[in-house]
């Protein structure tokens, strides 16, 4: 008996330490002040009003200090066990990978199936996305930095982490030495809150977002009443019920809702859930898609399709596939 | 009547030179107390170190000029774990978190840390000497206080106490 209680502790010990929570991905992205004030801009006509924009692909190119304090902060966050989605290869896979869709055909001539959303969603991306913002300002023969490095979720568009500062002036020591030290100096209180932030996270689950829509072409709305654990309601509350159940500690904010949209903020997601008998990492496709097949059940019986938007947003569009 | 003055007089002063023996008594405890104390780190940041190095002065007490050295460098080590350091003025470098934010790392760990502090111990390994600020010295009451200027091997350690599971690492349970 002893025995066989020691195997079930020691399985399910092994369960808990070997699952993993969906690591997510962290990118360095210069800032849109810095890119416009030094003229890596593009500049757009839309329906008569001009819309500048960062043009990143110059900046990379034109910007030796921008590539440095990126390879230094990569060069970081890799000793901390993240690697940095680099920007700049990135967009030129993405180049790549453009060009490879449009040109490839099988024997029987077909191009490869893409839809504009297909096309829209072929962008670099990351879950925390790191905005770096300096500049080398001059104090009379002196100068000095001023640094500014946001982690934002790229999801909730909340500030997981941060670091900012001025260093201080020197004559002597070159702008690129002094960026260096910027970043050797603000790496580890930046590191410190992205800390706090993860740890957070595991205490409370994962922080998304979740849109419930609905096809026009569905013929109903979530203000429909259906019978349900012998309540009558509308669907929109079964929805919130059933988040109420399914979320960390019933967390989650309804902060918008019509009868055609439910737009729910801060869901606590749990890390992992069960399947066969051992412990998976939970993301948000596969919450959405619980929510979908509790609607596909009686008595709702609603089709639904899951959109993914990345690791910390999926819409639920309710009414069609 | 004047009997019943200097009675009350005399139980005043009695009293006064009690509450003075007693507020005596309390500093006393309070400087045992602070002296005694694991959060108590004289510490203030020089400048950026390099690459994964912290450069700090650090002060430390003994009864002699060298004990009071050793107590700096084991100080600057434990300030590096339990406290982290603060920022240098002027914006010469920012703050740098403590290496385990878990507040009762010091007791869950008691043996660990028992044998890294122990005289010349693993903390050592942590520790350069830098030649950024002159040693200060302190001749005190019955002892000395030594301020020395430290480089400390941040990343190093933060390095060590992740493998040995008492910091937690930035990736981990992903």
């Amino acid at each position: 008996m002893k025995k066989l209680i020691l195997i079930v502790v020691a399985a399910l010990f092994s369960i808990a330490s070997y699952s993993q929570a969906k690591k997510p991905t962290i990118m360095v992205v210069p800032s849109d002040r810095m890119c416009i004030s030094q003229g890596y801009s593009m500049k757009f006509d839309n329906q008569g009003s001009e819309v500048v924009l960062p043009d990143y692909k110059k900046a990379f190119q034109n910007d030796a200090s921008l590539r440095l304090v990126i390879t230094k902060m990569s060069g970081i966050m890799a000793d901390r066990g993240f690697p940095l989605k680099d920007l700049e290869a990135e967009m030129k896979k993405m180049e790549q990978e453009a060009a490879e869709v449009s040109m490839m055909t099988s024997k029987m001539g077909s191009m490869i199936a893409e839809s504009p959303i297909d096309a829209l969603k072929r962008t670099a991306k990351a879950d925390i996305i790191m905005e770096l913002d300096y500049e080398v300002k001059q104090q009379g023969p002196k100068q000095y930095i001023t640094f500014n490095l946001k982690g934002l979720d790229a999801y909730t568009s909340k500030v997981v982490a941060s670091a900012a500062g001025t260093g201080a002036p020197s004559t002597a020591a070159p702008a690129e030495l002094l960026l260096e030290e910027a970043v050797l100096s603000y790496m580890d209180e930046f590191n410190g809150r992205l800390m706090a932030h993860f740890e957070d996270m595991f205490a409370n689950g994962r922080e998304v977002r979740i849109n419930v829509m609905v096809f026009d072409g569905w013929g109903s709305d979530l203000e429909a009443e259906y019978d349900f654990d012998g309540e009558t309601d509308e669907l929109n509350i079964f929805i919130e019920d059933w988040m109420a159940k399914n979320t960390v500690q019933g967390r989650f904010s309804l902060s918008d809702g019509t009868a055609n949209m439910m737009r729910f903020e801060q869901v606590r997601t749990p890390l992992f859930y069960e399947r066969n008998g051992s412990q998976r990492a939970m993301d948000t496709k596969k919450f959405v898609t619980d929510l979908k097949k509790f609607l596909s059940d009686e008595p709702f019986m609603i089709e639904c399709k899951v959109y993914l938007k990345g690791l910390g947003e999926a819409w639920l569009i309710v009414g069609e596939k | 009547m004047r009997r019943v003055l200097k009675l009350a007089m005399t139980l005043i002063a009695i009293a006064a030179i009690n509450v003075t023996v007693l507020n005596a008594q309390t500093r006393n405890q309070v400087r045992k107390m602070e002296y005694n104390s694991s959060y108590n780190y004289e510490v203030a940041t020089i400048a950026v170190g390099v690459d994964g190095t912290k450069l700090i002065e650090v002060w430390g007490y003994g009864k002699k000029a060298e004990d009071a050295t050793r107590n700096a460098k084991m100080n600057a080590v434990a300030c590096a774990i339990f406290k982290g350091f603060p920022a240098a003025g002027g914006g010469k470098a920012a703050k740098t978190p403590p290496i385990c934010s878990n507040s009762n790392a010091a007791d869950e760990h008691y043996d660990y840390f028992e044998k890294f502090f122990e005289p010349g111990g693993q903390y050592l390994l942590y520790v350069n000497m830098s030649s950024d600020v002159a040693p200060k010295r302190i001749k005190m009451d019955k002892h000395y206080k030594c301020g020395i200027a430290v480089s400390i091997a941040f990343d190093e350690l933060r390095k060590e106490l992740e493998k040995q599971g008492i910091a937690r690492a930035l990736d981990a349970g992903f």
